[in-house]
C-alpha cells in the first residue's frame, strides 16, 4: 500500500489544530515574535522602564548641565531602542525569506509593537520623578532612536544592530555639552519642537521601511564569529 | 626488517612543543574572525567627535587638553560600552550558537579556548585604543610648547577598557543569547555614568578608584611644574587589572572549563584579582591630597615631588616678567595685563620688581617657582618684592568660555589686588576704593569692573549674579575722587601711604 491514496490520517495520529484564518494568523505572529526574542525584549523594556523609574525617584542626576540632567533618561531610551533593534535579526535566514510572504507584516507590525511597548514602559518608569522633557520628548527620542537601531539593522546586521543607538547616545550628550541643536540630534531640542519631530519621525520611518521591505542584513559575522 | 629489529632511535633534544603553538594559531584565528574590528570605525568617529575635538580646542597645555579626556574620563566612557558590548558577544558565541557542548568535548580545555577569545578581544580593544591615543596625542601636541605627558592615566584607561572587554566577556559567556551584547554595552555605560556622578560630586574616599574621578589628582599644573603624580594611577592600574582577572578567572572555576588543575589555576587567578581590587580600594582611602596631587603614603616614590626643572621666558611690561615656558603663548596677554597697572606703581616702595609664575597646586603646602606662603591667587612677596603669579588657576582664553580679555582683566584685577592687600581678604573700603581707581587707569571702567570682578575670587555683592554686583555708595564715590586726581598726584599719595594702605591701616576719609 502506498500513501496516494490516503485521504485521512491513521488512527491515534495527532489531529490537526482546528485553526481558522485569524486563529493561524496569530499563531504565525507568536511564532515569529518568540524566534525574534520578543518576550524577552519585551521583559527587558520594562527592565528600563524599572531602571528610569529608579533614576527619577532616587534623583541619580549627573552634577552639571543639560547633558549630565539627561543622562540616565536617555541611557534608558535609547537602551530600550538598542533591545528593539536587536530583535529584528531572524536565525532563519533564506529559507524563512523564501516562505514567509507576510514577513513583511510581521517584521513591522513586531517592531512598532515593541516600540509601542517601549515608550509605554519608559512612561510608566517616569512615573517615578520629574522626566526632562516630558512624554513627548520621551515618545520622540524613542521613536528616532529606534529608527537609528533600525537603520544600524539594515547596514550592520540585526546582531550589532545595537550599536547604532549606543553611537547615537554619546553622540547626543557631546552635542548636549556643546551646546549644539540641530534637529538631526532631536534630543537637544525642545519637546514640542517641530524640526526635532520631524527628524525623529523621518528616520524612523526610514527604518521601518528599510526592515520591513528589505529586512535587516545578514552579516556574514553573525555566523562566523 | 621489521619494526621491532629496527634500531632505536635517539629522541631529538628539541620536540616541537604543540601546545604553545596550537594556542598561539588558536589566538591568530581568534584575532581574524574578531568582531571587535567591525566597531572599531565607529568608536574612532565617537573618540573624535567626543573627545579629539572639544580638547583640540581647549588651551595649549597637556594638563588643560587631557583633563577632558583623562581627567574626566570621557576616553573611556567612548570606548567601554562598545568593547564591553562586543565582548560579551563574542563570550556569548557557543552559547548563542549552541555549541557549548560540542567545543567542551575537544582536545583544549574549555577554558583555554575561551581565553584565546578573550585574548583576542582584549588585544584589539586595548590595541585600538593604544593607536587612537597615540593619534590624538600626536594631533593635540602640536600647538603645545612644553611638558610632559600623563602615561600613567594613558595606561589606567587602556587597563579599563581591558577591565571592561574581560566584563562583557564573562557576562557573554555565563548569559549567551542576542541581548547579552546590549545589555552589556549600556550596562557599561550606564556604569559609567553613574562614576561619572560620584567623581564630580566626591572628594575623596573609595571613589578615587573611579577612572573618571578628577578631583585633587587631575589638573593644576601638573607635567609642567612638578610630575604627573603616579600614586593614585597605579592604585586604578590595580583596580582594573583586579577587576579584569576575576573576569577571566571566573571562567574557568565551572566544571566544565577543564580538568581540576586548571580551575586551581582559574581559582587562584581569581582569587588574585580580587584581593587587587580590594587592596586598590583600601589603598585609594589612605590617599590624601598634597600640593602636587593625591598622595597614597604606600605607593609614594619623594622622587616625584622634586620640581621639574627649565629656564623661563622673560618679557617686560615696565617691570620684567617671567613665566614657565608650558605658558609661552600667554606672556603677551600677562605684560599686555601687567603693564597698565605697573606704569601707575613702578618705583614705589613696596611695589615688584619683578613678576614671576609660580605653580598653582591642588592644596596648601609647599610649592614649587615661588616662597611657600604663595597662595593660588597673585601676590607680592618677598624683599624686593616680587610678584607671584599662579596663571595655572586662572581660567585661559579658550577654556570653560574664557576669552583673552577677560583673561587680561583678570590678570589686572589681580595685580591691583595683591598691590592693595596683603592676601586673599576682599580688603576694606579704602583697599577697595584704591585698587578700583587703579583698574579704571589700567582700562578697566567702573562700570565694567563688576564684570570684571565677577570671575574673581573677590566679587562685588548685589544679590544677583557675580557680574552684577556694585560697589557700595561711599566706596565708588572715593574711587572716583582718587582716579580723578592727577596721575602725579595719585603717585605721591601712593608713594607715602602703599605700606600703610596694604597694612589696612587707612580708612575711606584718609583717601585724599
Amino acid at each position: 500500500m502506498t500513501t496516494a491514496g490516503v485521504r485521512r490520517s491513521a488512527p491515534g495520529a495527532t489531529p490537526t489544530p482546528l485553526t481558522g484564518p485569524g486563529q493561524a494568523w496569530l499563531r504565525m505572529a507568536w511564532l515569529y515574535l518568540v524566534s525574534r526574542h520578543a518576550p524577552a525584549a519585551t521583559g527587558l523594556l520594562a527592565g528600563f522602564g524599572a531602571l528610569l523609574w529608579a533614576a527619577l525617584h532616587w534623583h541619580w542626576n549627573v552634577a552639571g548641565g543639560s547633558a549630565a540632567a539627561a543622562v540616565f533618561p536617555l541611557i534608558t531610551e535609547a537602551g530600550a531602542a538598542a533591545v528593539i533593534a536587536v530583535t529584528t535579526y531572524g536565525p532563519f535566514g533564506e529559507p524563512e525569506r523564501a516562505t514567509g510572504r507576510w514577513l513583511p507584516y510581521l517584521r513591522l507590525g513586531a517592531t512598532v509593537a515593541l516600540t509601542a511597548a517601549a515608550i509605554g514602559a519608559l512612561a510608566l518608569g517616569s512615573t517615578g520623578g520629574v522626566l526632562p522633557g516630558g512624554y513627548a520628548a520621551l515618545a520622540r527620542n524613542v521613536a528616532g532612536i529606534t529608527g537609528v537601531g533600525l537603520l544600524c539593522a539594515v547596514v550592520l546586521g540585526g546582531m550589532l544592530a545595537w550599536t547604532g543607538p549606543m553611537a547615537y547616545l554619546v553622540l547626543i550628550e557631546s552635542a548636549l555639552a556643546a551646546g549644539l541643536t540641530t534637529p538631526w540630534v532631536w534630543p537637544t531640542r525642545p519637546p514640542l519642537d517641530r524640526g526635532g519631530a520631524i527628524c525623529a519621525s523621518l528616520v524612523f520611518a526610514a527604518g521601518l521601511a528599510l526592515v520591513t521591505i528589505r529586512g535587516v542584513r545578514e552579516s556574514v559575522r553573525d555566523t562566523a564569529t | 626488517m621489521t619494526v621491532t629489529s629496527a634500531p632505536v632511535r635517539a629522541t631529538p633534544r628539541h620536540v616541537p612543543q604543540a601546545a604553545p603553538r596550537n594556542m598561539a594559531r588558536l589566538l591568530w584565528v581568534e584575532l581574524r574572525h574578531n568582531a571587535m574590528p567591525l566597531v572599531l570605525p565607529l568608536i574612532a568617529v565617537i573618540f573624535w567627535f567626543d573627545s579629539y575635538r572639544i580638547a583640540a580646542t581647549l588651551p595649549p597645555l597637556w594638563v588643560v587638553r587631557l583633563y577632558y579626556i583623562l581627567g574626566q574620563g570621557h576616553a573611556l566612557i567612548d570606548f567601554a560600552p562598545f568593547v564591553a558590548g562586543v565582548a560579551a558577544w563574542m563570550g556569548s558565541r557557543d552559547g548563542r550558537r549552541g555549541t557549548g557542548d560540542l567545543v567542551t568535548a575537544t582536545v583544549r580545555p574549555r577554558w583555554e579556548a575561551q581565553l584565546a577569545t578573550w585574548a583576542a578581544t582584549v588585544i584589539w580593544a586595548v590595541g585600538a585604543y593604544l593607536v587612537f591615543m597615540a593619534v590624538t596625542l600626536y594631533l593635540l601636541a602640536r600647538p603645545i610648547a612644553w611638558g610632559g605627558l600623563p602615561w600613567w592615566p594613558i595606561a589606567v584607561d587602556a587597563v579599563g577598557v581591558a577591565a571592561f572587554a574581560s566584563l562583557g566577556f564573562a557576562l557573554g559567556a555565563y548569559f549567551p543569547g542576542r541581548f547579552i551584547a546590549p545589555i552589556a554595552a549600556f550596562g557599561g555605560l550606564f556604569a559609567m555614568g553613574t562614576s561619572s556622578q560620584i567623581g564630580f560630586s566626591a572628594s575623596g574616599g573609595w571613589a578615587l578608584i573611579l577612572p573618571t574621578m578628577s578631583n585633587g589628582n587631575f589638573g593644576q599644573d601638573a607635567g609642567i611644574f612638578y610630575t604627573w603624580l603616579p600614586d593614585l594611577s597605579v592604585a586604578r592600574v590595580m583596580f582594573c587589572g583586579g577587576v579584569a582577572a576575576v573576569a577571566v578567572g571566573l571562567l574557568g572555576l565551572p566544571v566544565r572549563a577543564g580538568g581540576p588543575r586548571l580551575r586551581r589555576s582559574a581559582a587562584v587567578v581569581t582569587v588574585t584579582g580580587a584581593a587587587a581590587a580590594v587592596a586598590a580600594i583600601v589603598l585609594a582611602f589612605t590617599a590624601q591630597v598634597g600640593p602636587y596631587g593625591t598622595v597614597i603614603p604606600a605607593l609614594h616614590d619623594a622622587a616625584n615631588d622634586k620640581p621639574i626643572p627649565y629656564t623661563p621666558v622673560c618679557g617686560h611690561a615696565g617691570i620684567p616678567v617671567c613665566l614657565q615656558p608650558a605658558y609661552r603663548p600667554y606672556l603677551p596677554d600677562v605684560t599686555t595685563a601687567l603693564r597698565p597697572v605697573i606704569s601707575q606703581v613702578a618705583g614705589l616702595p613696596g611695589v615688584p620688581v619683578r613678576a614671576s609664575q609660580a605653580a598653582a597646586v591642588f592644596a596648601p603646602g609647599p610649592t614649587v617657582g615661588g616662597p611657600d606662603h604663595v597662595g593660588q591667587i597673585a601676590m607680592v612677596r618677598g624683599s624686593p618684592p616680587v610678584l607671584y603669579m599662579p596663571l595655572g588657576t586662572i581660567a585661559l582664553p579658550s577654556s570653560f568660555g574664557a576669552v583673552t580679555a577677560s583673561f587680561v582683566s583678570q590678570l589686572k584685577v589681580e595685580f591691583a589686588h595683591a598691590l592693595v592687600t596683603p592676601g586673599s581678604s576682599y580688603g576694606n573700603p579704602a583697599q577697595q576704593a584704591v585698587e578700583a581707581a587703579l583698574l579704571q587707569h589700567a582700562g578697566i571702567s567702573l562700570a565694567a569692573q563688576p564684570k570684571a570682578l565677577g570671575d574673581t575670587p573677590w566679587p562685588l555683592m548685589g544679590g544677583g549674579p557675580r557680574s552684577a554686583g556694585a560697589y557700595p555708595p561711599p566706596v565708588a564715590a572715593a574711587a572716583r575722587r582718587f582716579a580723578a586726581r592727577p596721575a602725579a598726584a595719585r603717585r605721591a599719595w601712593l608713594a607715602g601711604h602703599l605700606g600703610a594702605l596694604r597694612a589696612g591701616q587707612l580708612g575711606l576719609g584718609q583717601l585724599p
